[in-house]
């Protein structure tokens, strides 16, 4: 279990593991060797509300930094996910099509969208926000957003 | 046990200014002016949530069945809160996975993939009025 950076706008509460590196766009990187787990962020699944179907690059998807890995249709909107990295899809989490709302129930953990092999980690890497700075990126889209409602 | 007496109460939330909620209220208003009127009734949350004696007194006294937009489930929550008992809760979410080709657009009209889905859901409701009905007709529940 990652821990969390936290904070409350509004009514709502926006985590933000520790253990990751993110985009600013919500999407997020876990890195072991050069296979790279990515998913969307606590934020970013909060603000498009609860997830009707997700579809994810299959397995041998050539994805390069920015594309689109997956495209999440909600409620309220259908989301395209750029990927935080550059790779080959090896792995899409197989859950989501049974269980999409496991995106809204576990972000960074069940709720996964796809592992790649990067062609280049340490420069993806390089471009990533650290979590410390979405967070403080990320309050401040999260007040924005508040003062729609 | 009179019709009035085997009445099942449908409680769809508000869901103002959302789609989801329009396709709730949608298939609410079907289920108890068209497929089921005789068997059903039809509870405003908002007098639920307004504490109306009427409305909670009405739900303490039938199943209700409840439709939800969001996971919120603002519905089938307000009438626990109101002393009712939830009979079936039903998600809109859940019916649209099961039918995907019907994806719902629109707030105040929907498009007509939400007026189908609408129907599909008033569909599913109309079955556990049957269920609710007949099993309070049965001998055990006489």
């Amino acid at each position: 279990m990652p821990d969390y950076l936290e904070t409350t706008v509004d009514k709502f509460i926006f985590r933000v593991a520790t253990d990751r590196l993110y985009t600013a766009e919500g999407a997020w990187a876990l890195a072991d060797g050069d296979r790279v787990r990515v998913g969307m962020t606590d934020f970013l699944q909060q603000l498009n509300g609860d997830v009707a179907f997700a579809e994810v690059k299959p397995e041998g998807t050539a994805v390069a930094t920015g594309d689109e890995v997956a495209t999440i249709e909600t409620i309220k909107a259908n989301v395209e996910v750029p990927s935080p990295v550059g790779g080959t899809v090896v792995e899409a989490n197989p859950a989501l099509a049974m269980s999409p709302e496991a995106i809204n129930q576990d972000p960074y953990g069940e709720g996964w969208l796809a592992v790649l092999e990067a062609s280049d980690w340490p420069k993806d890497r390089d471009t990533l926000l650290d979590p410390g700075a979405y967070f403080e990126l990320m309050k401040g889209q999260a007040e924005e957003e508040a003062q729609k409602l | 046990m009179s019709p009035e007496e085997r009445k099942v109460l449908v409680v769809p939330c508000s869901g103002i200014g959302k789609t989801y909620g329009t396709v709730s209220r949608e298939a609410a208003y079907e289920v108890t002016e068209d497929l089921r009127p005789g068997s059903t009734g039809l509870v405003a949350l908002s007098l639920l949530v307004l504490g109306d004696e009427e409305a909670r007194a009405a739900v303490q006294a039938h199943p209700a069945v409840t439709i939800d937009g969001c996971k919120l489930a603002c519905a089938a929550k307000m009438v626990q809160e109101s002393g009712g008992h939830v009979a079936q809760g039903i998600a809109v979410l859940d019916v649209y996975r099961r039918n995907r080709e019907l994806k719902p657009q629109g707030i105040a009209e929907l498009n007509q993939g939400g007026q189908q889905l609408a129907h599909a859901v008033a569909e599913e409701i109309a079955a556990v009025v049957d269920d609710l009905v007949s099993c309070e007709e049965a001998p055990d529940h006489a």
